[in-house]
């Protein structure tokens, strides 16, 4: 009788482990947004054991002559993973990879690339190769077995070229600096759609570990909202057609800006502005709360600085 | 009385004994609040939890380097003799002991490092012998206490040792005074660089005596940011710091 109820009880665990270990699978399916071009959306959500990291979008373009892929995620299974995606919607080769910024979320994918070229920005290839072990240590950290077996892979090729053409089409390069020093968007000028990654977050509040300032930040968001585009891809959120990502951050950003500032000029503590009201629309952004407190960590001692 | 009656009442008692928030117990169950308890308080000390004293921290420590800390026992009724502040699970537990004149109010700010996710402590001592307890519970990541300073990578701060800035915020009730000194506040828990970091703060009147005096000890962030809180707003004070080399650094606020 005891024999037969723990053979269950061990039947139960079991199963539930088994859940658990193929529970780990990103199940990336890939959205056309425009002709040739496919979208992997990531949640708008914080990193977790739940998710695996995909919190961040990244995207693929087939031309006649081979795939351009635009960032490879956070962990090497989820660039297995977004190869078989790319495998589901073409024969055609993977011809060139590129990392938008320094990020983990957005190279940590490069060992499934492994024979590709993949391009970044010079500065991005410095941080990347400075900073990139400890950011994949913290990803274990964080979200656990999904990262097993990930390691850095360097990218390969320096991209200081304006243009590239890749069979029928053609992509443009704009180097920003906003949101981590270093930030590449890619615009295909053939179907006029702006990768614009983390330069530009949309309904998921916007991260500033290494801004180099909100100032610089807002002001080339104002310069790459003149590129001429049809849609917009963030680096996080869902895609739009128009400016309105740009704005919602630009809002967030003169807020911030004005925050730090006058509670700056009052004396008040780092630990006393994190207890600052959003204003509605924005603390209606996913993760508003957090990420501001996070940003008063890295902004406000500049901003006391200037105060003395 | 059946024997599992009796039982039963047994152990409704000592239920609902459970149930009474005992003021003595750790509302955070650390394993360290014992021991750090005996060294800070002292082993046969008098000691409540108490939810007047506000021991303010993020939920988590973005920068294990620089973790903001806000303490503010100005709900308590009684005078206050000296404000201890720990982490219960850092390498250096003991972060600063204050001893606030009555001019100034019980509140401070001021910035810690953390080698890992911890209790946070202030323990105040009211002049009828009694400690009142206030703790937070931070989450980190850590390696706080053992990464070398960013002025260990970067020789600004051996012009610039102990240059303070500083100023007063007049309120309506009160004052604040907030400064910052240059200071690399090493740990001694990275190889190679011994511990280095500022002991002493005092704030002074005219006449030179104390109206605040700080003991501080490594676990104060680098180039430390402190405020203090006064109740008179026109009076005139300058700064004293001195650090364990003997340094002394001196400041008219």
């Amino acid at each position: 009788m005891i024999n037969k109820t723990m053979r269950a009880l061990l039947n139960v665990v079991l199963l539930i482990w088994a859940g658990q270990v193929s529970a780990l699978e990103y199940q990336l399916q890939p959205k056309q947004i425009a002709p040739d071009t496919y979208l992997l959306q990531g949640k708008m959500q914080d990193f977790s054991r739940d998710n695996g990291g995909n919190i961040m979008n990244t995207a693929f373009v087939v031309t006649s002559e081979g795939v351009v892929v635009f960032d490879t995620g956070p962990s090497r299974h989820y660039g297995e993973a977004m190869r078989q995606a790319i495998a589901q919607v073409t024969d055609q080769p993977v011809l060139h990879v590129f990392n938008s910024h320094q990020h983990p979320d957005h190279f940590l994918g490069n060992q499934a690339f492994a024979d590709v070229e993949i391009w970044v920005l010079p500065k991005t290839g410095e941080q990347i190769a400075q900073h990139g072990s400890a950011y994949a240590e913290n990803m274990y950290r964080m979200v656990g077995d999904w990262m097993r077996a990930t390691e850095v892979r360097l990218p390969t090729k320096p991209l200081d070229q304006p243009l590239m053409q890749v069979g029928d089409h053609r992509f443009r390069f704009y180097p920003f600096t906003g949101h981590t020093g270093a930030d590449l968007v890619m615009v295909d000028e053939t179907t006029g759609v702006m990768f614009a990654a983390d330069m530009v977050f949309f309904q998921r509040m916007l991260t500033t570990p290494h801004t180099p300032g909100i100032g610089t930040w807002a002001k080339e968001l104002r310069e790459l909202a003149a590129i001429p585009f049809k849609l917009m891809v963030p680096g996080h959120g869902p895609v739009v057609n128009d400016t309105r990502a740009v704005e919602q951050m630009l809002s967030y950003l003169e807020w911030l800006d004005r925050t730090l500032t006058d509670s700056a000029a009052q004396g008040k503590s780092m630990h006393e502005v994190m207890q600052s009201k959003l204003p509605a629309a924005l603390a209606a952004i996913n993760l508003s709360r957090a990420e501001f407190v996070r940003s008063v960590v890295h902004l406000y001692p500049d901003y006391e600085e200037a105060a003395f | 009385m059946k024997i599992t009656t009796i039982l039963t009442l047994c152990l409704s008692l000592m239920l609902s004994a459970g149930l009474q928030a005992n003021p003595q117990t750790d509302p955070l169950n650390s394993v360290m609040w014992d021991y750090n308890r005996q060294i800070f308080l002292g082993n046969k000390a008098e000691y409540v939890f108490d939810d007047r004293i506000k021991v303010g921290v993020p939920a988590f420590a973005e920068d294990p380097t620089q973790v903001p800390l806000d303490i503010d026992a100005t709900a308590l009724t009684g005078r206050i003799e000296r404000i201890v502040s720990w982490a219960d699970l850092n390498p250096i537990q003991h972060i600063f002991t204050y001893y606030p004149h009555s001019d100034v109010l019980p509140k401070i700010s001021l910035r810690i490092k953390v080698q890992q996710a911890t209790a946070v402590r202030a323990a105040v001592l009211t002049t009828d012998g009694v400690w009142h307890i206030g703790s937070s519970w931070l989450e980190a990541t850590g390696g706080g206490c053992t990464t070398p300073s960013v002025g260990n990578a970067d020789p600004y701060w051996e012009s610039h040792l102990g240059e303070t800035k500083s100023r007063v915020f007049k309120g309506a009730q009160s004052s604040r005074y907030k400064f910052r000194v240059i200071h690399p506040m090493d740990t001694g828990l990275v190889g190679s660089i011994p511990e280095f970091f500022i002991q002493q703060v005092e704030l002074r009147d005219d006449s030179g005596s104390a109206l605040a005096r700080m003991e501080l000890s490594p676990p104060v962030s680098e180039n430390p940011v402190i405020t203090f809180d006064l109740r008179t707003t026109d009076a005139q004070h300058h700064l004293w710091l001195r650090d364990n080399n003997g340094n002394e650094f001196e400041k008219a606020l």
